[in-house]
């Protein structure tokens, strides 16, 4: 181990990262060597992950994960960059990278965990706080509706998009190495509960459902609608935003 | 020789395009020519200038007065006659006093858009400094190829008309061997692929936007227009990442929404050239004129202390120059440089000598390869760690970090490491103390003054009597020995003189200017005299 990891005990992060490890591994096993899976993480508890793996890695600023991502792959497109972010680093700040990268189907991945509400900077509410939520900027319950980070990504135009359980790391990893694999912008919801702000564990666990990877787009977006719906929920094909601008060159 | 023109017209006239095409004739034909565009942001209707001044001798500014007066609408003739002490050459669709040209007749009978009256006006300019037809003709041909047939008809008859009615005033001859035109933007733009540039990423604002088109066209560069300024930087900061020389450019406005970033790649030791061209602020300001109000902003755009480079060139040439320099510094020592440039110096055009061996890659060794994590930020003597990309198992941090690039928070170790960050401020002020500033002439006072201001600025000075020091480096600031000083600068606080009393203590007295339109000689020569 690099670094002593600091997340709360229970933290949903301990299983995004152990599946991560895992799909590493898997994607080792596929010829792809660790020092080309790069990983670019923003601000917020997930971005401590950087210091726990031992990949080529860059801890950027809040919400820019998607742009960095960018710029790594059309300058070596032998790369395969792989971006986490949170709600708040991926939702709140910098939510425009995330249309514009999905829209561009530029060739990198996100990895989104969604833990409605801020953690690192101890609970105030997020762009995916539920309505009515008491957090410590809401005191007396969020004002607003929450985002749907995958429907999103999907309207957006993301080629691969799924949505996934910390809790439950067998489809995780699949999930993982799948969204790797894709050619194209491959997003991923990842339902994480924060144990000190925002703790869904027993919900998540009762409620959470497996879907059947949809035939067409518009079930797609029928079933991103169900936030408790989990699973591959779209993957499709297009010219990449690397190829395309590779072609004139 | 010394001749200033004015083309005017309406926006969406091609007065801008008639100005460079107005230029490139007196530069095939051996003269020394500065054009300056000034426009209005607005696409249609409004008001575009185009003033070309032509010399024998080597200029960097237009005048302010002309002898010659091209207008294609009569509300404009209004603004600039107070200017004109000569002819005036007109589309006589309107009346006025002058050489009336029926342009809008000649462009209607060859059934063409009117913006085709620009080919007209260069008809009868050429005409009147009797210019032969087929030097025009050639200039033509080399700037639109085989779609030259329609504007050569136009301005031939053009030519003919004013031959036919009027005699040629002048009989301009071939003065040696033709030059090239360059704009700031082309040699900026230039100067970065000279020293390595393989990516470019910018939000268009002007007055950048011309490096972006430029660059977007340029062979062996990507060049990219994403969602927003925080967006360009953060992909140039990808790309370099990656081990690619990436720059970004964009104007004030473009640039505050940088800031984040710079700080970033200062603590992580990123190398990205940043083009700051300046346009009149605050904010909006005036889009589309000139300034110099961003110096003090740009010396300081992060928070923290991190090591930066910031320059401003004087010239276009020296923009080729400073442009390769600045990509060289940043990747010798792993840091962001800032080329503080304005409009008038990215947007106008001159017959520079841009040579193109004074700008090199300066190759740094990169580590691209290893088992375990690189000591990506080595506790180093100098201050410089050895550069790694992936696929080496590099890592680089916004945190504070230890030599592996692994967050902390130890005392110790953020000591050390801040410390050795900031000490290749050292070094870099060792590399540029020789070109940090460029001296010009000799006299017992001395003008001080920075980016396109020397232009107007290097015409009067031998003059009346002055010597010149155009200041290039910012950050680190090495300002020439001397005891007092006249500073002309475009701004309204005396951004530089400041610079120049609390540093060196020089006792100034400032020349000032900010209503957007760049100094010219005339004007220097009054307030100077």
């Amino acid at each position: 181990m690099l670094k002593k990891i600091e997340w709360c005990p229970g933290c949903g992060n301990f299983g995004i990262l152990k599946a991560f490890n895992t799909t590493v591994e898997k994607l080792s096993n596929s010829g792809i060597d660790r020092g080309r899976i790069v990983v670019v993480a923003g601000i917020g508890c997930h971005g401590k992950l950087p210091d726990y793996v031992e990949l080529p890695s860059f801890h950027t600023i809040h919400g820019r994960v998607l742009p960095a991502l960018t710029g790594i792959k059309l300058a070596n497109p032998d790369l395969f960059p792989v971006g986490f972010s949170g709600d708040g680093d991926a939702m709140n700040e910098g939510l425009e990278h995330l249309l514009h990268s999905a829209k561009r189907n530029t060739d990198v991945t996100l990895f989104m965990h969604n833990n409605g509400v801020f953690g690192l900077t101890t609970g105030q509410f997020t762009a995916t706080t539920p309505k009515g939520v008491r957090t410590r900027t809401t005191p007396y319950g969020n004002p607003e509706e929450p985002l749907n980070p995958s429907l999103i990504a999907l309207v957006s135009g993301a080629t691969f998009v799924a949505r996934a359980f910390a809790g439950d790391m067998k489809q995780l990893s699949e999930i993982m190495f799948e969204a790797v694999m894709h050619k194209g912008f491959s997003f991923v919801e990842i339902l994480q509960p924060c144990v000190s702000f925002n703790n869904t564990w027993d919900y998540y666990r009762k409620n959470v459902k497996k879907i059947k990877t949809p035939e067409n787009f518009s079930d797609a977006v029928r079933i991103s609608i169900d936030t408790l719906n989990t699973g591959i929920i779209y993957r499709t094909e297009r010219e990449t935003f690397e190829e395309a601008m590779m072609r004139t060159k | 020789m010394d001749l200033n023109i004015c083309i005017s017209g309406a926006a969406g006239d091609g007065v801008k395009e008639a100005g460079e095409l107005c230029g490139r004739i007196f530069a095939d034909l051996g003269y020394n020519v500065f054009i300056y565009q000034e426009y209005q942001s607005i696409i249609r209707g409004g008001h575009n200038a185009s003033v070309v001044r032509i010399s024998d001798k080597k200029i960097h500014s237009h005048r302010k007065y002309y002898e010659l007066l091209i207008c294609l609408e009569d509300y404009i003739y209004r603004m600039h006659s107070p200017y004109l002490r000569g002819d005036v050459i007109f589309d006589s669709k309107f009346s006025c006093e002058g050489i009336g040209i029926p342009m809008t007749e000649i462009v209607k009978e060859e059934h063409e858009p009117m913006i085709f009256r620009n080919a007209a006006s260069i008809g009868a300019l050429s005409a009147y400094f009797g210019i032969d037809f087929d030097t025009v003709e050639v200039m033509f041909r080399e700037r639109f190829g085989e779609k030259a047939e329609d504007d050569i008809v136009i301005a031939g008859s053009a030519y003919e008309y004013y031959m036919k009615n009027y005699s040629p005033k002048m009989e301009i001859k071939r003065n040696g061997p033709g030059k090239k035109l360059v704009s700031g933007a082309v040699a900026v733009s230039e100067g970065m692929v000279n020293a390595g540039l393989e990516y470019y990423y910018a939000y268009p604002m002007t007055p950048a936007s011309p490096v972006l088109h430029y660059l977007v066209r340029r062979k062996g560069v990507v060049a990219y227009q994403p969602e927003s300024e925080i967006s360009a930087i953060s992909m140039t900061v990808g790309s370099a990442i990656a081990g690619k020389r990436s720059a970004t450019g964009t104007s004030g406005g473009g640039f505050a929404l940088m800031c984040e970033s710079i700080g970033m790649a200062g603590i992580a030791e990123i190398p990205v050239l940043i083009i700051e061209a300046q346009r009149s602020g605050p904010s909006t300001g005036m889009a589309t004129y000139s300034g110099q109000e961003d110096l003090e902003f740009v010396l300081h755009p992060s928070h923290g202390e991190f090591p930066l480079v910031v320059a401003s060139p004087y010239s276009i040439e020296d923009g080729f120059r400073m442009a390769g320099e600045l990509l060289n510094l940043a990747w010798k020592y792993q840091t962001p440089a800032i080329l503080l440039t304005d409009k008038h110096l990215v947007e106008s055009i001159e017959t520079a000598s841009i040579d193109e061996n004074s700008v090199k890659k300066q190759d740094i060794a990169i580590i691209d390869r290893s088992e375990e994590i690189v000591k990506r930020y080595r506790i180093t003597e100098s201050g410089v760690s050895d550069y790694a990309v992936p696929p080496a198992i590099v890592k680089i941090n916004s945190n504070e970090h230890d030599e592996f690039g692994l967050t902390t928070d130890d005392a110790e170790i953020r000591k050390k490491m801040h410390e050795k960050r900031m000490k290749k401020d050292k070094l870099i002020e060792r590399e540029v103390s020789d070109s940090a500033y460029h001296l010009f002439f000799r006299g017992q006072e001395c003008i001080v003054t920075w980016g396109s201001t020397f232009g107007a600025v290097y015409e009067v000075a031998e003059e009346l009597g002055y010597r010149v020091a155009v200041i290039r480096y910012m950050r680190p600031f090495i300002p020439p020995k001397l005891r007092k000083a006249v500073v002309v600068e475009s701004n309204y606080t005396g951004q530089l003189a400041k610079m120049l009393r609390e540093k060196a203590d020089i006792e100034v007295e400032s020349i000032l200017k900010w209503d957007g339109r760049p100094f010219t000689p005339e004007e220097l020569r009054e307030r100077l005299g």
